[in-house]
Order: structure tokens, then sequence, then C-alpha cells
């Protein structure tokens, strides 16, 4: 390890040139940073552990003197292929033999930084008002290096290989290199003349396996800068290798939170009251601590958790304990939750970002006007919210799928009273995730609980706690309103959505522990650039403009897979469809009229309509298009759908996308089949309604979700790009529920304005 | 009475007779590849085998199990040498992997029944809820676990578990024999 210097992570293209002096004014600006910025260490050394044989490069690769290579993951594996993605860009620049990679998880460290995210929520993470303009640069280093600080790892927005691609290559470069001069030394060769592959280094006939050459080659000084392999001609980059996680996966031995077993464990069961400012209020304790098998009660302010040998004894109890929980202010329902939606609409709002003068290009003119609305939307994982926790000495032990491990671990070391250094946190695959893993309320319960029964104890949210606990994604109305030119093209489009400033809650509850109803209060009224995210269209429309109206819905939400996006698409993907309707034309022609600027999406949508067979968008065709893009990707999607006797029946899906090079075509093709089931739950159900302060639905089956008999052909075509990769993990998702609104209207005439696309027409 | 065999093994559960399998098996035998998605047999995650037919192990309980024969996917086989468990890696049908245990059960138990199924049987056998959206695979992979199962075709998708480093270097070069092999 010794002289090793960590430049990973700290990619010095993305620092702007700033002078000391610019620093200070700007911190002093952004909010009396100034201070800490002198007292922090700026070169962060790794701290990952090594067995004995095992030699750390840097903070993404350990090789073993048996040749092995532990590719150290920065990223929660839910699902989304990230155990597999970035080893596989690390073993392709390595030169390695895949089937000698290892993956482990990293430790919470700054070094892993998710910069590009921050920068992507900018308008969440640093608040915006107050600063001048001359700063503006300034302000996004200052949030990056806020964000290395704070070891903001976050996994979320489509970003693990769009973030850690570069880093993961240096740090392979780097450690191919520090081989290659291990090798050249004892060769006596010149290092730079030396390449590796498969798992050798090579000089002419020469060759050494990494095992041989590693110990000797971490205790060298790397290259300042990373040197990077020439390309392979058999590169690992690009082919369909089969995912690390799957043996695992198919022998129930891949080890999920709920899966870990201590000595002396116990489990544990939860229940929380109604949405909003509540309190536990009594407990019938004399009946509840002759339930058969309890151990412990533990009351908090918040809720109470049984304690059993099994899971099923713990949840049994709550039932006997009878917990009544008194509740603040008027419960929310679905209707007032509706209401408010509605009257923030009426509000003036923010204008988040417009192009052109609406105002003047609509002065006079006649307007055309659509009103949409969208219900929340769950999370619904197959794993429930679950966390394991042991008392270790003056500490705890924390076992837990986490998209954010340094914000969870701060969190339970604030609620329990221990320093952070005293939480270690062992961050676990999650069983799905589609954002729920953003919540942390389930360790810090677990964590509390352990530390008062003094054992280890295993904490799972039973489904029905789930459904009524995890912030959902929010529910939304829009109104949009177009003036048209003489051939029906739209010449004007405001879009106004109200929606709860739900970016600005989520922050509260992850950086500063907010209860989930206070940072719903706290963000009420706030502009949410995030949530109407994916509004400004692509299309060549000459005045447009997108207003926040902040909704107070008093249901605290959160983050889901595709966030705004998935209800911007549906609004705007509708509108156009009208539109075209509208002007007499075809959907398909009336969209690529409007794209010339937009080629990469103007080419999705023209060869998935060329694959799906495209009918024109004739009156019962069945066939709908919808188009997106975000996070880097483009995306078109015809969907072929009609109503029967048995309900709305999706029949087919064909989409196209533009991705970027694939680093994983297989991985790239699950995503988005992936994304576009997970659009189709949410387009039919995957909903609740709330009375009394409480989602009505308990269990996994009033959801609506699609099973395999449910679910439609899909076809997925990618087109071959070498752009840098863009985000996959959501692009299947916004697209689903416009298409298939598109196609029920090229059915049956009628238009649905609303999501679930089964209820009633709006 | 609770005494049954899990996995080939006699067990006798000293618990609440009304236990749930599900709970016995994952909380007490420490068989965590079946897992809790639910309780109310929706998710399908739980299923086990129970006298060859695919059960959801949150409905029904340890007295009902009483000498009967119940196989966890931890039990389906020793190596990940199933049929379906080779497709499986085979086809990648695995995302997140949580609600995989349950749909091979339920996979493995309609093919032993019937190892070419139609769609119509297939839709009707694979009832559990994956939100990863797995299902276009599993469809592909249960149609070639029914080919391997019928002898027309073979696949060695899965590697075994505890392979020996000295075999492991034997099939890599790029691996080091242990000292002393």
């Amino acid at each position: 390890m010794a002289g090793i210097r960590d430049t990973v992570g700290k990619n010095k293209s993305r620092r702007p040139q700033v002078s000391r002096r610019q620093i200070l004014v700007g911190a002093t600006a952004a909010g009396g940073l100034a201070i800490a910025w002198s007292l922090w260490p700026r070169d962060y050394q790794p701290n990952l552990t090594a067995a004995p044989d095992e030699h750390i490069f840097n903070a993404f690769l350990k090789i073993g003197d048996d040749g092995h290579i532990s590719a150290i993951v920065p990223q929660c594996e839910m699902g989304q292929g990230v155990t597999t993605l970035l080893p596989q860009i690390m073993a392709d620049e390595l030169g390695a033999d895949w089937r000698t990679i290892a993956v482990e998880t990293a430790p919470i460290s700054p070094l892993y930084a998710n910069t590009l995210l921050v920068d992507e929520d900018s308008a969440v993470f640093t608040p915006r008002a107050g600063v001048p303009d001359f700063v503006s640069e300034v302000r996004s280093w200052a949030r990056r290096e806020w964000a290395v600080r704070n070891a903001v790892m976050l996994t979320a927005n489509s970003s693990s290989v769009r973030m850690f691609e570069g880093p993961c290559r240096a740090a392979a470069a780097q450690a191919r290199a520090l081989l290659m001069m291990a090798a050249a030394d004892r060769w006596d060769a010149d290092w730079q003349a030396c390449d590796t592959q498969d798992g050798f280094v090579l000089h002419g006939k020469q060759r050494l396996r990494f095992g041989e050459v590693a110990a000797a080659a971490a205790l060298l000084d790397p290259p300042a800068e990373p040197v990077y392999r020439a390309s392979s001609a058999d590169p690992l980059y690009g082919k369909e290798l089969t995912r690390l996680d799957l043996p695992a996966k198919i022998d129930g031995s891949a080890n999920y939170a709920g899966d870990i077993r201590l000595p002396d464990m116990v489990f544990a069961a939860i229940r929380q009251g109604p949405l909003g400012a509540t309190r536990l209020k009594t407990i019938d304790r004399k009946r509840g601590m002759a339930s058969p098998g309890l151990l412990h009660v533990v009351t908090h302010d918040r809720w109470v958790a049984t304690v059993a040998r099994n899971w099923w004894a713990a949840n049994g109890a709550l039932d006997r304990f009878a917990p009544v929980f008194e509740t603040a202010g008027i419960p929310i329902s679905s209707d007032s939750i509706d209401a408010a939606l509605k009257a923030a609409l009426k509000d003036d709002g923010y204008r988040i970002a417009s192009e052109g003068d609406v105002g003047e290009a609509m002065d006079g003119r006649t307007r055309i006007a659509a009103e949409y609305a969208v219900a929340p939307a769950l999370h619904a994982a197959v794993e429930t919210r679950t966390a394991t926790a042991a008392p270790d000495r003056d500490g705890l032990r924390l076992w837990v799928a986490t998209q954010a491990p340094a914000q969870c671990r701060d969190a339970v070391a604030r609620a329990t009273g221990l320093a952070p250094a005293n939480v270690t946190l062992f961050p676990m695959m999650a069983g799905g995730s589609f954002d729920a893993c953003l919540d942390h309320s389930v360790a810090v319960q677990a964590g509390i609980i352990a530390l008062q029964v003094k054992r280890p104890v295993q904490l799972a949210w039973s489904r029905a706690e789930e459904i009524m606990r995890l912030p959902p994604r929010a529910p939304a109305r829009a109104k949009l309103t177009a003036t048209l030119n003489a051939a029906g093209g739209i010449d004007a489009l405001v879009t106004r959505i109200a929606v709860p400033a739900t970016n600005h809650e989520v922050r509260a509850r992850l950086f500063d522990n907010q209860p989930a109803d206070e940072a719903q209060r706290a963000a009420t009224g706030r502009a949410d650039a995030a949530a109407v995210e994916g509004a400004m269209p692509r299309y060549a429309i000459p005045h447009h403009a997108v207003d926040h109206c902040p909704a107070d819905i008093g249901l605290p939400t959160g983050r889901w897979r595709g966030n705004a996006d998935s209800y911007t698409a549906f609004f705007t993907e509708c509108f156009i469809d009208e539109m075209a309707a509208r002007a007499g034309s075809d959907a398909l022609s009336y969209r690529m009229a409007m794209l010339g600027d937009a080629p990469l999406l103007a080419r999705c949508l023209l060869t998935a309509t060329s694959l799906g067979g495209w009918e024109g968008g004739l009156a019962g065709s069945a066939q709908g298009l919808a188009c997106h893009a975000m996070r880097g990707s483009h995306i078109a999607l015809m969907a072929t759908a009609r109503q029967s006797d048995k309900g709305l029946q999706v029949e087919q899906l064909v989409a196209v996308v533009d991705a970027g090079r694939l680093v994983n075509p297989a991985i790239a093709r699950q995503q988005v089949e992936g994304g576009l089931i997970f659009g189709l739950a949410a387009a039919v159900g995957a909903t609740t309604d709330y009375e009394g302060g409480l989602a009505t639905a308990r269990k996994l089956g009033q959801l609506g979700l699609p099973r395999l008999s449910q679910t439609p052909r899909i076809l997925v075509e990618f087109v071959e790009s070498d752009r840098e990769p863009g985000g996959l993990g959501e692009i299947g998702v916004p697209v689903v529920a416009p298409a298939i609104a598109n196609a029920m209207f090229a059915a049956t005439g009628r238009r649905i304005r609303r999501i679930p696309l089964s209820a009633h027409p709006l | 009475m609770t005494r049954f065999s899990v996995n080939d093994r006699p067990v006798e559960y000293r618990m609440d007779p009304e236990t749930p399998l599900l709970w016995a098996l994952r909380d007490a035998s420490n068989l965590t590849g079946t897992k809790y998605g639910c309780g109310t047999g929706d998710c399908g995650a739980c299923t086990v085998d129970i006298d060859g037919e695919a059960i959801r192990s949150c409905l029904v309980t340890i007295a009902e199990c009483e000498g009967r024969f119940v196989t966890t996917i931890e039990g389906l086989s020793r190596d990940r040498s199933h049929p379906v468990q080779q497709a499986w890696v085979a086809e990648q049908v695995p995302q997140c992997g949580f609600c995989q245990s349950g749909m091979i059960m339920s996979a493995a138990a309609l093919l032993r029944a019937n190892s070419n199924p139609s769609d119509a049987e297939v839709d009707a056998a694979m009832t559990g809820i994956c939100r990863c959206g797995t299902y276009p695979r599993i469809r592909t992979a249960i149609r070639l676990a029914g080919r391997v199962i019928r002898g027309e075709e073979r696949i060695a998708a899965a590697p075994p578990p505890g392979i020996r480093p000295e075999d492991a270097a034997r099939a890599v070069p790029a691996l080091r024999p242990p000292r002393g092999s």
C-alpha cells in the first residue's frame, strides 16, 4: 500500500479552474462553508480490508496471490446488474479473465461519492436562492465537494454506469500499469512495452499471471495519469457476460438483509400509526404480553415493535397489543389529495423553464387545453423493508439494503445516540427497490430495538406496513394548454403540473433525518425543478414553458423508478397525440415533423414503428405511440392494446432504445424489458386509495400488479451507438402509460387522461 | 404434531402448530432461500414443493405438513444441477432475485408433472409476482428446461458450488494452483 496515491473519483477535468479567493467568496455566498475547507483532508485513502494473500491496488481493486480479482462496487445491487457491469468495465481495462472476477461491496468512503447525481439534482441538493450567478461554477464545485465529504454514495437516477465507468476504468488502468511495472522489473524490460490479456502480463513471449506479480505491484507508485489499454481484439466490454450474481440467485444462497442469521438473534415486527404527526397513545400491554412466543415489546413515540423467536409470532402479537395512535390534524384521504392537487393547479406556481415567449404567442389566440391526473405509485418491491441489527460492544452492526449507506449509518447513529464510527453498516443486496431503499426508517428502528433488547434483532416490515408507510411516488395533476399554427402544429405549449415538492422532502428525510410528516410540511410551497423533470418537450415547439405548482397533499412522497418523468411523459405524450388527432394527422408523422432537433429520438420512433408495423394510427388499429428521453437515453414505444370483456388488454410492446454504447447488452435488455413491465404495472395499478390517514390497500394482491399471464409480447431493440452510456434503469418506465392510453384511443375513440388507465376517464 | 420431512431430513418443530411453514423454514431451520413477500399467497416468493405440488408456504401451517415431504430451493439439487436452475442461468432470468426461489420451485413442479407444458399451462402454473419484470425470460427458460428434461438438449450454465482451488486453476490459466498441489 505504501506510496499509493489514490486519484480515483477525483476526475480532474471535472474540477473547474478557480482561485482560492474565488472559492472563499463562493463558499461564503453558498452558506458559510469557508472555514471547513482548509481543515478537510483532500487525499482520501481507500478504507478497504484485505485478506492475508490479497493486495489493495486502489479503492476499486484488490488482487490476490492466487490471481482472483476483487472488484469493489460502490452501488446497491437491486437487480439492475451493477455488480456485473462495473466489474465488467474493470476486467475489460485490466485485461483480466472474467472467470477470476469476484465482487465486494464498497465500504463507506468519500472516494465513492456519486458526484454526477448531485450535479444533475443540483436544485435538490443545494439551495439556489440568493447565490449570484458569478459563482455558479464554484457552486457546482462546492456541491461536488459536499457530496464527497459526506460520502454521498447514492444509487439512483440510472447513474451507476454514467458515474462510475470513468473512475472504474481509471482504477483498472492504474492497477494494470502497476502489474506491468512489477512484471517488467522481473524481466528487466520497459513496462510501457508490456500488455495484458486474460489475466496475464505479456511481453514478447514472456508472460506472468497477475497473481504472480500482485504483491510486488501493489507496493509501486502508479503513473500520475492513468495509461489506458489499447483496444483489445476481444474486449469484455459490450459482451453479454453472465451476471455474477446468478448462481447464488438460483439456489437460495443469495443473502438479503432478512437472511442474516446471528447467534441469539430474535425477530421483530412493527406497527406504525397513520400518516401525519402520529404518536403512539396506548397499547393493551396485559393482553399483548400473553402472546405466545413473545419475548419483548418495544415502544417508541411513533411505533410499537414486538420481538419473538420467529417473525410470525412477533407479527401476530402486534394485534394483541392493539396499539392506538393519535394523529394531529385532518387525516388525509384520496379526496383531500385530489382537492389539494386541483387547488395547487389554480395557484400561480413557479415557472421552472421556458423558451420563446408563451405569453405573447398565446395572446388573443384560440387555446386548446386538457387536464390529466396521475395516482400515487407504490414501489411494491417483493422484499419488504428489512434490517438486521446487532449490538457490538460500544456500537451497532447493521445489515440493510440501502441506496445511501453513509446517510443510513448517520441516521441510525443519530437516533441511537451512537457515534457514526460506532455504527458498522454491511450493505446488502435489495430484493427490488425502485428507490424504496432510500428510506432508512427500518434500519433506524432495528437499531433502536436491538439496543433496547440487547441482542441481535431482525426487523421486517409486513406487507401491509410497507404499503401504508413507505412514501409513494407523488400523485400529480397537470393542465396542458396549446395554441396551434395554421397547419395544426403546436406553436406554443404551457405545461402546468401540480405535484408536491417531493425532492425537498426526500432531501430533508435523507440528510437531516426529518420525520416524513415534518419534511412534508416543510416542503410545501417550494419550487422543485426535479418534480417536473422531463416536462420540457424534445419537440420543436417555438414557445413553451413548464410550471411547477407545489401541492400540499399531506401525504409524504418519495423517489421511485422513473421519478417525475413517469408522469411528465404521460402528460406530454398523451397531449401530443390529442393534438395530432385534432389536426387529422398520423401520430407518427405529427411527431416526426417536430423532431428535427432530436434525431436520436426520431430514429428510435421510426425504427419502433417499422418493427411494430405501424398502420398509420387509423381508428380501430389499437396502436399507440410514445417517446421520451431521460438520463442520456432515448426510447420510442409502440403499444398494441384494446378493451375486451376482461378489461384493458395490452397485447404487444415494441421498444427501440438509444442508450449509447452498452456495457452488457443482455443486462441492458433486462433493464428496458423490466422497465416496460414496471411501467405497465404503474399504468394499470401499483397504487392505493387513502382514507382516514391510511392507505386502503393492505395486500399485494390488491395492487393489480401484472403476472406472467398478463405480460404482453415484448420486443426490445437497441440502436447501435458509440455515444457515452446513457441510463437504462428508468428509461423503459415513462413511455408505457401514454403509449397504451394512445392505443386505447385508437381502439375505442375514447381518451383516458388518468393513471391508472383502467379507472374512470377524466 | 409437527413432524415431517424437509429436504429429505426428518424434522420436528417445537413451535406453535399454527405457525406457517414459511416461518418454520426461515426462522427455525434457517432455510432462508424461501422468501417472505406478502404472507397472503399473492407474491409466490415462498413457494416450496410439498409432495410434488408447488405450494405457498405462507398459507400452510406446520400442523398441516405432518408426515409430508417438503422440498425447498436449497433441496432442489445439491449442486445447481436441476434443469430449471441451469435454464434459469442460461437465459439469465434473475434480476434482483428475490422472487426467483419461488418461481424456480413453481417451474420445477410444473415440469415434473408435464415436461412440455403449453403457454396456457405455464400461465396457470406461474402465478408469482416479479417486480423486476423477468416474466419473458421465465417463459423461455421453462421451455429450455423442458427440452433438457425431455432429453432433447443439454446445458451447463451454472457452475456447482464449492469448486476446489486446484480444479479452478486447472480450468482457468490465469489462476495459480495453490501451494503444495
